[in-house]
């Protein structure tokens, strides 16, 4: 295993990519900068790997999009997840497909702490402004309490990002130099492709839009895989 | 007294924060206050018992699609200086609910964004460099965004009352419904492409049918189901590998 630095420089930097992102989720802007694509990649970036960043990204898409925002539906937050798993694919000794796998795992979990977070957090919004009355119909007194609401989480994703990116980068890593490899001689690019595309598929339903899609899935799935073969 | 470009141009930034302070008894209640507030304090300029019950007014529990709150914002404003009363508001504040949540989680989550990423993914696949394939979604997917906004406020101001009608009679109707069919065929490709891209990944000919299969079978997971089948092939994957 190769030594990395991250300097504390670094991971500052990380964290307050992370609070952008984080805000940008739901609470600011809603640019979607928070999908894990364009995450994965700053990520990526961050470390000089943006190939790798936007393929973890690309990975974490297809999983988290399972759980789309509908109503009141609960769902991963992508933000600091998706920045996270890109920077740890990144930062991975080998690049490989076991590292992948275990960031996209990563982010799917942090994504779902950061979804439980919010929750916690949205005990004491409920606080600040749950109740019109607090605001006495004042205009200004309504923006302290908005805006407070706001810093709040920015502070949350602050938090979970500046917790969990060097636990996971080293994670990745660490699991990267003691795994074994996969078990009885098999083929571990197919294996790994059939893993990927049950994942893949679980989300792509929705982001496809129906379950009736799939003719057109199948199609678009079979035209593509023409275009490889006549490519390689 | 009458408004200005520039309470339009506050409420319209101030959108972009809607749901700072959701949460789950008023929602985005506040954050529609907040926004409406360079309006309402225009309208109700010099008379503050009714600019403050205007405020507690519209701070109280709504819900709406983020990008489609400046409807709301807009037709709000609009009964406000028109002087309707507080009934007629409140009714109209609770009918609007509902069709801008469903018509915006339709045409936005469920339609523009699936194409915007996935177009994004294709084009990553295809040898666009990942840095220009994220400025291009940031810039497409927010040319949309951005829209959606300003036409929301605009409508919304300019049919008031009658906003419901218009909602009904707009392009956000079929919207969805048109782009769904691009994203099934968008979507298939994007993860064939994608499996493709992943370093060490490797089919033959001959193995395509485990890995379309196992597409499928993903595809076909009961909508609940969803997170516990993810969960279960990382365990089985880690499994495999240990």
């Amino acid at each position: 295993m190769t030594g990395i630095e991250i300097t504390s420089g670094t991971w500052l930097l990380v964290t307050t990519v992370g609070v952008l992102l984080g805000l940008d989720g739901t609470t600011w802007l809603q640019t979607m900068a928070s999908r894990p694509i364009i995450a994965g990649t700053i990520g990526g970036m961050l470390f000089g790997d943006p190939v790798a960043g936007f393929l973890a990204g690309a990975w974490l898409e297809f999983v988290t999009s399972r759980h789309p925002p509908f109503g009141a539906a609960r769902y991963p937050e992508t933000g600091p997840a998706g920045l996270i798993a890109g920077a740890a694919y990144a930062l991975s000794d080998s690049a490989s497909i076991l590292a992948l796998l275990v960031a996209v795992l990563a982010g799917w979990t942090i994504g779902w702490i950061g979804t439980h977070s919010i929750s916690v957090m949205r005990q004491f919004t409920v606080r600040l402004v749950g109740d019109p009355r607090v605001f006495a119909g004042d205009p200004a007194e309504l923006a302290r309490r908005h805006r407070r609401a706001i810093r709040l989480d920015g502070a949350r994703a602050g938090l979970i990002t500046g917790a969990l990116f060097l636990p996971v980068v080293f994670s990745v890593r660490w699991i990267e130099a003691i795994a074994p490899g996969p078990a009885g001689g098999t083929p571990t690019g197919l294996v790994a492709a059939i893993a990927l595309a049950g994942l893949g598929g679980v989300g792509a339903r929705v982001l496809g839009g129906r379950r009736e899609g799939w003719p057109p899935f199948v199609v678009g799935a079979a035209a593509a895989a023409i275009l490889v073969w006549i490519g390689s | 007294m009458r408004t200005t470009r520039t309470d339009f141009t506050a409420a319209f930034m101030r959108s972009f924060v809607i749901q700072g302070s959701w949460n789950y008894r008023t929602m985005i209640g506040a954050g529609l206050g907040f926004a409406l507030s360079p309006l309402l304090q225009r309208i109700h300029a010099g008379d503050p018992v009714t600019l403050r019950r205007a405020i507690e007014r519209h701070t109280n529990s709504f819900n709406a699609h983020p990008y489609l709150a400046t409807v709301a914002i807009g037709a709000l404003a609009r009964l406000e200086r028109d002087g309707e009363d507080a009934e007629t508001i409140e009714r109209f504040r609770t009918a609007l609910r509902g069709p801008l949540g469903a018509l915006g989680d339709q045409a936005v989550w469920a339609a523009w964004r699936p194409l915007c990423v996935l177009s994004t993914i294709l084009a990553f696949c295809l040898g666009l460099d990942p840095r220009l394939a994220a400025l291009a979604f940031l810039v497409v997917y927010n040319v949309g965004h951005i829209g959606l906004r300003y036409w929301g406020l605009k409508v919304g101001w300019r049919a008031g009352l009658e906003v419901g009608r218009v909602l009904n009679a707009s392009f956000l109707r079929n919207f969805a419904a048109r782009l769904t069919r691009v994203n099934e065929a968008l979507v298939g490709s994007a993860l064939v492409l994608v499996i493709a891209r992943t370093p060490g990944v490797e089919i033959g000919p001959s193995e395509a049918g485990l890995v379309g299969a196992a597409a499928l079978a993903g595809f076909f997971v009961p909508t609940r189901g969803g997170g516990v089948a993810i969960a279960l092939m990382f365990v089985a994957l880690g499994l495999w590998w240990i």
